[in-house]
């Protein structure tokens, strides 16, 4: 019991963690129609600022200018690409992210090397007891912070002129252009925002009990676009739920590793897929997705 | 007017003699093929081995990028799953063809069945997988394929890793001789000269390569040309249309599925055939990126892109590895420039976003643009990848131009 | 309420489309709240409406597209409402789209050619190797697609992509293709829209030719009202997804409803205009047929 329990704890903590990142994924396909394959590498970009920014400029600075970076490479990316692409086909401007992934993740990986670079977290490494359940620090830390944000995301979302700008955009973008609704500046928001949520994820990631930043950070962040998908490319919603889903499968998967041996080591790895999988199996367009009303 | 209609149009086919099936072609095409090929098959007796090695793996390189731009590019469906179906030939190929025994701390085991035909069952076992996840590939949207299939890749590693017996783990195994009714691609038997040239296992491979890209590129060429191939670019540009025009939408999206695994199967056991080995970090999702980069350089929807595309980018690694010392910026790994590798990645994402920008055509779209240069300046006809690329299709309003893809 | 004057020959193997209380919900929204009419074997039947009326609806409920909540659309012993749109394209037929939905890089032939799918066979592996039977349908079915494409005028662009081409010619491009399926029945979704004076009246004529040549019925959703009257047989009118008026073009533009759902909307039928064309209309349908059959 106590360890399902804690299994539990740490699913959701790791959860929070991909909803952070599936969110801003699920934002940017809302506001420009592009699936980013560029997160994973956003990501450890933000990781990777920190980290080296750490020593210098002292923890917390180094969060925000870290975040900062990854906030505007996003919205470099935004500007320089895919605002020159608006109504080429989604599958170029995913083929697109690709190209500018495969760049900046070559650089990253050049950079660290084979050194593991250290995240200097002020909460360090160790963990908190809540009854006999045990959860690192950082993780606790992790779900506060991402649960303020994402609450924080909703509220702007439905409330803000951004939001309502967004969610029009999203619902029928030629409509909303004509109700004065800057498409571009919708989505350069969008993907601003996303950076700034790949950067806080970034932060937590690679903390306890994560060693720290290495190149394996990029494909702990690709399991997140499993839990956009299997929330609905296109649900804000979704992407919470996903986000908690992946983490707690892959948290259970991983405890119970030695039940499930026969299925080789390291399974928890792929279970966000495998789960994926099975939910596009019966539901094509994800749990909370719209189907595709076809414009003939 | 009717009567002299229905007359003029059957004059006009017949005098012509030419019908709406067969477009006008010109004989430029068929004369560069014969020569690139006479070039082909003659370079063994002039080039290093080194090259025909390079010339082996691109070929193999060639099948790959041929059956994911039918699935990508011509259909519209985004797979990242190309490296995992490399991977089940490959690993088919080794198991079926490759005999049992123990390696290191591995036990290894394989069925020593002819190489032909572990080749032919990669080629079937990576179109059975692909069947088992077509009802997946074939109901979702192009775009939620693409993050589906990602998790086909890390599902293709785990197995790599894991399933030691047949894969050879962590550290892979080795792959078994090609041979075809007991002529063996190796470097003797039987020992081989041709013009006192020894054709050794780099030249027989080349040419064995050789016959798999050609018949690659044959088959998909003739299947665009056709009923199917007109069904799979109309779904691209409009599934609505193509399902209204009669086509079973799910059942061909599932078929060029199929076909598109079918042909990385080959590609895959190509490979083995090439490395001479496999292991798991050989189909990881750097693979899949880098077939996507083929495909998009080459020119998205073009057959002959596909293969101008996987010879740039298979062959551009290893020309920076051979000429690290030569080329710019690029040094061996450790002296402060870029490892070769790295180096032809950048070059790589680049290339990729300047030509969705720039050239949604790709390669395939340059050579076009030169050779209407030459034949009638300012004729503009564009290509079917421009129109992949840019435009899903013409939904045209009466005051606006063609679509993007069409000006170009 | 018989059958109006329709073509001579009418095909033996068309059978009237019977719309019976056909509902379609988005939503909490109603797009067509039972509507039912008739198309007569071998008329051309029109559907008009003010914007948002529920044409395209009725269109993509009778291709499949969009599936009816209630109702029912029979054509003959096949029940529309519940085929998916392949099957429904197989059993003969066809539409044309108002967005055109062309594959702007393929030629003019192979855009028609698609029309040829459900009449043809090659499969893949046929069509890979190019086996004699794939080429020797290839060339059977691109003769009569000359044929088609010359019948609308396309004969000389057979080989240009659709993307250069104009937007007229797009749009008989559009037409050709449903065309070629060799429909019974032929639904036409705005063939004219955004034509010029002269492309439209040869899109009509072409209409005429098509239903008095090959005696399939022709459904037509269309905004302009001269080709409507002209060329109808029946005109069924709807208005916020319900259906206001059925009957000839004469009974339909007296209908007070009708003229009170146009003049509602700004969108005016001018009785003068309107007559005259059916006038002309009258006199168009005589022609000889054309149509290559």
């Amino acid at each position: 019991m106590t360890q399902f329990l804690s299994l539990l704890l740490n699913g959701i903590s790791l959860g929070a963690i991909y909803a952070l990142i599936a969110l801003g994924f699920v934002v940017i396909f809302k506001a420009s129609e592009v699936v980013s394959f560029t997160h994973g590498s956003l990501l450890l970009l933000g990781a990777y600022s920190i980290a080296r920014l750490s020593e210098p400029l002292g923890f917390y600075l180094a969060v925000v200018v870290g975040v900062a970076i990854t906030a505007f490479a996003a919205f470099l990316i935004e500007r320089l690409i895919i605002n020159r692409l608006r109504g080429a086909p989604v599958i170029s401007l995913a083929i697109v992210t690709i190209g500018v992934d495969i760049i900046l993740l070559t650089e990253l990986i050049r950079r660290i090397g084979s050194d593991i670079l250290n995240v200097p977290h002020p909460w360090g490494g160790g963990s908190v007891r809540i009854g006999d359940v045990g959860i690192s620090e950082n993780r606790l830390i992790a779900t506060l912070v991402a649960g303020v944000l994402i609450a924080l995301f909703f509220l702007a979302f439905k409330f803000s002129n951004w939001g309502v700008a967004m969610r029009a955009s999203a619902e029928d973008g030629e409509t909303a252009a004509l109700m004065g609704i800057r498409l571009g500046r919708v989505s350069v928001l969008a993907w601003v925002i996303a950076g700034v949520l790949a950067g806080v994820a970034a932060l937590f990631l690679v903390g306890s009990p994560t060693p720290g930043v290495s190149p394996t950070a990029y494909s702990v962040a690709l399991r997140a676009f499993p839990a956009a998908i299997l929330g609905g490319l296109d649900s804000t919603g979704g992407a919470l739920v996903g986000g908690l889903l992946i983490g707690l499968a892959e948290s259970f998967a991983a405890g119970y590793q030695d039940q499930l041996l026969f299925l080789g080591r390291g399974f928890g790895d792929v279970v966000p897929y495998i789960v994926m999988i099975a939910v596009l199996l019966f539901r094509p367009s994800g749990l909370f997705g719209t189907r595709e009303l076809t414009r003939v | 007017m009717s009567e002299s209609t229905a007359t003029a149009a059957r004059g006009a086919t017949r005098s012509t003699g030419r019908t709406a099936a067969g477009p006008r072609r010109s004989l430029l095409r068929p004369l560069l093929l014969a020569v690139v090929l006479l070039v082909a098959l003659a370079l063994p007796l002039y080039v290093e081995e080194f090259w025909l090695r390079t010339g082996f793996a691109v070929c193999g390189a060639v099948v790959g990028a041929i059956g994911l731009n039918l699935l990508v590019g011509t259909t519209g469906q985004l797979s990242l799953a190309h490296a995992f179906f490399l991977a089940v030939g490959a690993v088919t190929y080794v198991f079926v063809s490759g005999e049992s025994g123990g390696l290191g701390l591995a036990d290894l085991s394989g069925l020593a069945w002819p190489p032909v035909v572990g080749m032919i069952a990669g080629v079937l076992l990576a179109g059975l997988a692909g069947l088992l996840f077509s009802p997946i590939a074939a109901r979702l949207r192009g775009i939620y394929l693409g993050v589906a299939s990602l998790g086909l890749v890390f599902i293709g590693q785990h197995v790599l890793n894991s399933w030691t017996q047949v894969t050879g783990g962590f550290n892979g195994r080795s792959a078994p001789e090609f041979s075809l009714f007991g002529f063996t691609f190796g470097n003797t038997d039987p020992d081989l000269y041709v013009l006192e040239v020894p054709f050794r296992e780099a030249e027989r491979l080349w040419y064995l390569g050789l016959v798999l890209a050609l018949g690659a590129y044959l088959f998909a060429r003739n299947l665009l040309r056709s009923r199917p191939g007109r069904a799979l670019q109309t779904l691209r540009d409009s599934e609505v249309a193509a399902s209204v025009m009669g086509v079973n939408v799910q059942r061909y999206k599932a078929r060029v599925f199929l076909v598109s695994s079918m042909y990385a199967g080959l590609a895959g056991v190509m490979y083995a055939l090439s490395i001479g080995s496999i292991a798991p970090e050989s189909f990881g999702l750097e693979v899949s990126i880098l077939y996507l980069a083929m495909i998009v350089l080459g020119g998205l929807g073009s057959v002959g892109g596909a293969v101008l595309g996987a010879l740039f980018v298979s062959a551009l690694p290893l020309v920076f590895q051979r000429y690290a010392d030569v080329v710019p910026l690029v040094g061996g790994s450790g002296e402060g420039g870029l490892a070769p590798g790295e180096a032809a990645r950048f070059l790589f994402g680049l290339a990729i976003i300047l030509v969705i920008l720039f050239q949604p055509a790709g390669l395939a779209g340059l050579a076009d643009r030169f050779r209407r240069r030459g034949r009638d300046p300012g004729g503009g006809r564009p290509t079917s990848a421009s129109a992949a690329a840019t435009s899903s299709s013409t939904t045209a309003v009466p005051s606006d131009p063609p679509a993007q893809g069409s000006t170009s | 309420m018989s059958a109006p004057a329709a073509a001579a020959d009418v095909r033996s193997d068309v059978p009237p489309v019977l719309v019976e209380g056909v509902t379609v919900r988005f939503g909490a929204i109603t797009a067509l709240s039972e509507v039912s009419f008739t198309v007569e074997p071998g008329t051309i039947h029109a559907i008009i409406g003010p914007n948002g009326a529920g044409k395209s609806t009725m269109f993509n409920v009778l291709s499949g597209v969009y599936r009816a909540a209630e109702g029912q659309v029979r054509f003959g012993e096949h029940r529309l409402d519940r085929m998916r749109p392949y099957q429904i394209a197989g059993i003969g037929v066809a539409r044309s789209f108002q967005n055109i939905a062309l594959s702007a890089g393929q030629t003019v032939a192979e855009n028609l050619m698609l029309g040829r799918h459900h009449l043809t066979r090659a499969g893949f592996v046929a069509a890979g190797l190019r086996l004699p039977r794939a080429t020797r349908e290839g060339r059977v079915h691109g003769e009569r697609v000359a044929e088609i494409a010359e019948f609308l005028e396309l004969g000389d662009k057979l080989h240009t992509p659709v993307g250069v081409l104009s937007y007229g010619d797009q749009k008989r491009v559009e037409v050709a293709r449903a065309l070629c399926t060799e429909p019974r029945l032929l639904l036409l979704d705005e063939p004219v829209a955004g034509m010029n004076a002269e492309e439209t009246d040869r899109m009509a004529e072409a209409v005429v030719e098509i239903r008095s040549a090959l005696g399939i019925s022709v459904l037509l959703v269309e905004h302009d009202m001269g080709m409507v009257m002209s060329l109808a047989d029946r005109v069924t009118v709807l208005d916020f997804g319900r259906r206001i008026a059925d009957g000839t073009p004469a009974e339909v533009q007296r209908d007070p409803e009708v003229i009170r759902a146009y003049l509602g909307s700004g969108d005016e039928i001018d009785p003068a205009e309107a007559a005259e064309a059916a006038a002309s209309g009258a006199s168009s349908s005589s022609e000889t047929p054309g149509m290559p059959s």
